[in-house]
Parts: C-alpha cells; structure tokens; sequence
C-alpha cells in the first residue's frame, strides 16, 4: 500500500494537476477506475475529448453529464468492479450557461447569455476554462454522492493560472471596481446615456482611449446585468477554496521525467504547498525502464546482422533509461517530502481499458520500477 | 517548394508534450545560421527555448543570445504597460491611470484583452522597422501555447473584433488580424509524435486553425520519429528469445506507428511533413537541438533531401 492508494481508498476529491501531454487524462481514470473495482462510487471529469478513452470505457462520447462506464466494459480485466464508476466530459460553455440559467434573476437572463461580454468570457477568456472546472467539481461534491470524484484540470500554460484563474474570473465579477468607475452611470439609471457627458472622471475619459466609449457602455450594461450573481459567485468560489483546502481532497501532481518539466513539477508543487493544499503524490508517468543486463547477454548469441539491431535499440533504451534517471532523481530532490511513483512507458499508447489496469499497478505500488538508487549498481554491472 | 526561409513570421504550436519549444529552438538557431535577423517569442512560460539552445533565461526584454539570434519572453504586465503606453504615449499618465489597483482590476473586465496584449507585443515586433524601412525581424519563431490555448491565444483578433464596439481595440485586432491571415507572411508548423492522441489533435489544431483564425498550417513536424529497423524475419527468428522479442517488437510496432501517423497527417492536412527521429544525447541541451536544426533542413529551406 502507497500514499495512492491510500488517497483511493479515504479521499473524496483528487484533482490530477499538470502540464499538457504527460498523461493527466490517462491518470485520472484509471485512477477512478482502480477506486470503483475496490468498491467506492466513483467519477472522473475529464478535459481533453479523449474519444478513444471513452470507447475503452465503454461510451460512445462524454459529455457534460455523468455517463455511467458499464460492468460489461470491466469485463476483460476478470474482476468484478464492487463500484460504480462514471464518466464525464466537461463542456465549459454548457456550464456557464447552467449557471447563469440556475441562478440569474428571470428579467436578466437572455440579456446576461446575449451580451457579448459574456460571450467571450464563456467561451474565450482565457482562465475561463480553469475557472469552470472548479465549479463543475464544487456542484458535484455538494449535490452528488460519489465517493470519489477524480478532476483532470486542463493543462496550463503557467503553473500560476491553475490557482489564479478563479481569482481572476471572479475579478471579472466583482462590481466594485466597475462601480467606481461607473458611478455616473449607475446614478443615472441610464446605460445609453454617454457616460461622459455626465462630468466623467479623468480616468474613465482615460480609459476610454484605451478601450473604446462604446466598450465601457457595453461593459457597464453587463456589470448591471449580473450584478445580482455577485454574491452567489463569490459564495461558490469560497465553497472551492473550502473544498481545495479540505482534509478530503488530494491533489495528484502528473508529470513527466524529461528535465524540461522540472521547474513546472517544482512551480505546482511550491504553489500548492504554499495555497494549503496536499499533495498527495508525485507521479512520474512514462518511464524509460533500464534494459536487463542478460538481454545484452542473449543478444550476443544472435547472427551478426540481426544482433547489431538488438543492440542498437538496447543502446538507445539505456540512454533513455539513464536521460530519465536523472529527471526523476531531480524531481525526487525538488519535491522532497511528498511520495513519488513511477509509471513506465508502455508498448504503444495506453488507451484501453488493459493498458489503464497495468498503469494501475504502479500507480498503487502493486508493481514498481527500480528507484533512482538502483541505478548505480545497475551500470557498474555493465 | 517553399520553405519557411520564404515566411518572416513562423508559429509553432501542438499539443502539449510533443516538443514544440524543441523544434521551435531548432528553427530559430537554423534561421539565425542562415543569416536572418531572428527573434524566437515565447509566451509567459517557464522558458525553455533559450535553455534548450544553452543560454540563461532572457525574461521580458529582447536580449540577444548569440550572432543573429535574439529572444523575448512575452509577459502580460510588462506587455500591457508597452501597449497602454503606446496607446497613450506619456508615461506620467500610465502610472497615473493604469498602476492604479483598481484600475488593474478593471481592465482584466476586458475580455481576452491580457491575450491582446501578449499578440500585439508579438506582431508589434513583426512590424518592426529598421531605418532603411526594412523588416527589422527577418525571422520571428513564436513558440505559441498548447493546442487548446494557442487557439484562444491566436484567436483573440477575432474574438474583439466579434466582441467590441468599434474603437482603439479593434483597429489594433484588425491589424494583427490582418498579419496573422497572410500567408506571404505567415507559417504555421504543428508539431506532432507518432502516436494516435497527438496525431488527432493536430488534426485538430489544423482545423481551428484554418476555420476560425484563418492561418496557413506550412508543415507538420513528426517528432520523435522510429526508423524501421526490424523486419519480420527479423521477429522470426527472436521467437526463441522472447525477451529481446519484446524489445525487438516494440520497436517494430513503434515504426510501423510512425508511418502510420506520417501517412494520416500528410492525407488530411495536404502540406509536407517532415521527421524528427528520438535524440539520444546524454542531456538534452545544445547538442540535441543541433541535431534536430539538421533534420529540419528540407522544412526551412524548401529543397528536397534527406
């Protein structure tokens, strides 16, 4: 038993966190995969339309609601799952659009899902996306019963947006900026009445050089719109700080051993740390294995030609082995104190449900690679 | 054939993971070899580019690395002040206004207007002149975000133009608008691996590319290409050694991916595209990127080769 499947088996949220193409969406499922066949009602929210994913799974598609993976899919692993497990995809415009239709006034409605402020925000605000995600996760901890529900976030650009973008989205909610510079027009009552003929403030005028008149106008419209949605907002962005922050959620930092992603392991990781929340596990996804010393041995037993290609590739494998190594040995440094699991890399991509299973394995430390400190003895044998 | 040597402003992008910051590194060094005034951008990221070619980190300023090759790493804050303060033109009153807290918080209403100014910074440099009227940038790398934010990031012309009021705004979306659709200017290369996820997305990519921010994808750039190697007798005859059978078939079937991913890529998206086998050096620095600069060689220059 690891610090994994500890998480598995007491923690009710794990959010898989991580820059793009180290294999979030692939970690997070099989790791509500594992949670469901121990026995715990499971769900994983993905980001990436991972289409071949979802077919291993058994769906024809996710979508922005929970779709339950069939035992029949389990099937080939010969066990029977003591769990439900589901499945979704999150689609950030639906959920905007949930949201301001739960929670609008009636009056403001169509006049919020029209403007073209909100538009863009829904849709293109970069942080948007991030934002989302942590509300999709807040509702369905407060109004699901799963047990464990697994988060794949989508991949940042900068460790920083992860945690910053619902700060920043909410920035775009909050009205008191706005009211200091719209004052003039609250007052009024009037939107259409040109802002800047009511005596308008030295920085509005500006502004507006900046930005356009017409733009603040607009702006100031949809301020007044969803105004009433502020607090409501606010109050679910506590509820996710709350929920980030809770002794029951864990985060899973997924990465990769090249040495390029170092200082993004070290950046979520700091930043993590440094916001309150645990880490539950490092994970290391892809791993190059060192190549056993008897295949060189056999290989010598080999025709001339076939033998040079055999020992190419093992060439190639120990250079990649050792490239790795050396990552992981950096990694294991950076995050001092927090557990580091190793998954290697497969054949070929890991997409169907097999291939989720033996991740599985080492993602619970049912099977592991040699630790960085094997290695020594591994070259002096060589 | 046309290389990107014909291009001054080249964009690579791709989903994450698949070593776009490499080949962005390998383009810039081969451009700067050829002579051209070369300017690699990356995007408020940890900075890769001038460590993969061995250089420290250069932050927001353009800082020369070496004969020909200069690089930026493009910032939201540094990139809105140089924008307001063109805009504005008197830096009193940007720190008046703009340095206000409040005023910061407001101007992040302003939908997609941080992707603004991190474009406009970009092709503010692709319009850059020297005094002679030449381009001062005979060459600009952008190592642009991952697929999902490169679209949102190349996008935002369109997104203010569909948005906003006419204004300041959209003049200056219109302009990078406008650079960004013109394929004497510029090049897209999606950098992809030979595996089934990256290939989809690249696809992808190329799709939202074309439809909704209207730039030309120049080339793809498999990356992380297998040569063959084994053949079947060659699989044959490890049957008895069921070990180095396994080694032996990995490879194969990694090839026989590559060829797979090469095949669809050059169906769907009908522009070149070029291998980059694994690199085995012992680090991944300089040496590595030299290596992957020569087998781009046919995709910068346009001649056939390798």
């Amino acid at each position: 038993m690891n610090a994994l499947s500890e998480a598995l088996a007491k923690k009710r949220v794990l959010v898989c966190v991580g820059s793009g193409g180290v294999g979030k969406t692939t970690i997070s499922a099989t790791l509500a995969l594992r949670s469901a066949v121990d026995g715990r009602s499971s769900l994983v929210c993905t980001i990436d339309p991972a289409k071949r994913l979802a077919n291993s799974l058994g769906l024809h598609a996710l979508g922005n609601v929970e779709a339950e993976v069939p035992p029949s899919a389990l099937e080939p692993l010969g066990v029977k799952p003591r769990g439900r497990l589901h499945a979704m995809m999150l689609d950030m415009k639906q959920t905007w659009d949930d949201l301001i239709l739960k929670y609008a006034p009636p009056d403001k409605r169509e006049k919020i899902l029209s403007n073209r402020f909100y538009q863009s925000l829904s849709s293109a605000l970069a942080g948007s996306q991030e934002y989302i995600a942590m509300e999709k996760l807040w509702e369905l901890r407060t109004k699901r019963n799963y047990e464990l529900i697994v988060l794949d976030t989508p991949p940042t650009a900068h460790a920083l947006d992860f945690l910053e973008a619902p700060n920043r989205v909410l920035d775009f909610l909050d009205n008191e900026a706005a009211k200091w510079l719209l004052t003039p027009a609250l007052a009024a009552g009037k939107i259409g009445l040109s802002l800047f003929s009511l005596g308008s403030s030295y920085v509005a005028k500006t502004i507006s050089k900046f930005t356009g008149t017409e733009t603040l106008q607009e702006l100031a419209g949809f301020m007044m719109a969803i105004a009433p949605m502020n607090e409501s907002f606010r109050e679910r962005a506590r509820g996710v700080r709350e929920l980030l922050e809770a002794e029951s959620t864990g985060f899973v930092l997924v990465t990769s051993p090249g040495r390029e992603r170092l200082d993004e392991v070290t950046h979520f990781h700091r930043l993590l740390k440094q916001n309150r929340m645990e880490v539950v596990a490092v994970v290391v996804n892809r791993v190059h294995p060192m190549p056993a010393q008897a295949l060189w041995e056999e290989a010598k037993g080999l025709i001339p030609a076939r033998r040079a290609k055999v020992e190419e590739t093992l060439r190639e494998l120990t250079v990649l082995a050792e490239q790795d190594a050396r990552g992981i040995a950096e990694i294991q440094a950076a995050c001092d104190g927090t557990p580091l699991i190793q998954v290697p890399r497969f054949e070929l991509d890991v997409h169907d449900i097999g291939a989720l299973w033996r991740t599985a394995r080492y993602l619970i430390g049912d099977e592991a690679l040699p630790s960085p400190a094997a290695l020594p003895a591994a070259e002096a044998r060589r | 054939m046309v290389g990107l040597l014909d291009k001054r402003l080249w964009i690579v992008s791709g989903k994450g993971g698949v070593g776009k910051s490499t080949i962005a590194a390998a383009l810039a060094l081969r451009s700067a070899r050829a002579g051209r005034r070369t300017l690699v951008c990356e995007i408020n990221t940890q900075e890769r580019v001038s460590r993969l070619l061995g250089h420290q980190p250069v932050g927001p300023q353009v800082t020369k690395l070496e004969d020909n090759l200069w690089a930026v790493d493009v910032r939201p804050q540094e990139a809105m002040r140089e924008y307001a303060l063109m805009v504005l033109r008197f830096e009193t009153l940007y720190k008046t206004v703009f340095e206000n807290k409040v005023v910061r918080y407001f101007l992040r209403f302003i939908p997609s207007l941080q992707e603004l100014v991190l474009l406009g910074k970009i092709l503010f440099h692709a319009q850059e002149k020297r005094p002679d009227g030449q381009p001062l940038w005979d060459s600009i790398v952008m190592d642009a975000p991952a697929t999902g934010h490169a679209i949102t990031f190349l996008r935002v012309p369109q997104v203010l133009l569909q948005t906003l009021p006419p204004g300041p705004m959209t003049r200056e979306a219109m302009k990078m608008r406008d650079i960004l659709e013109d394929p004497a200017t510029t090049a897209a290369v999606l950098v992809s691996l030979p595996e089934e996820m990256p290939v989809n997305e690249t696809l992808e990519l190329h799709a939202a590319l074309r439809d909704q921010v209207r730039v030309r994808t120049h080339a793809a750039v498999l990356n992380a290409a297998f040569p063959e190697r084994f053949t079947e007798d060659d699989l044959e005859a490890l049957v008895d050694h069921p070990e180095l059978l396994r080694v032996a078939r990995a490879h194969h079937d990694r090839a026989a991916q590559t060829v797979l991913a090469e095949v669809k890529l050059e169906r769907n998206l009908h522009v070149p595209v070029y291998q980059v086998p694994r690199i085995f050096t012992p680090g991944f620095g300089r040496e590595a990127i030299e290596q992957v600069m020569g087998h781009l060689e046919p995709l910068v220059t346009g001649k056939a080769g390798t």
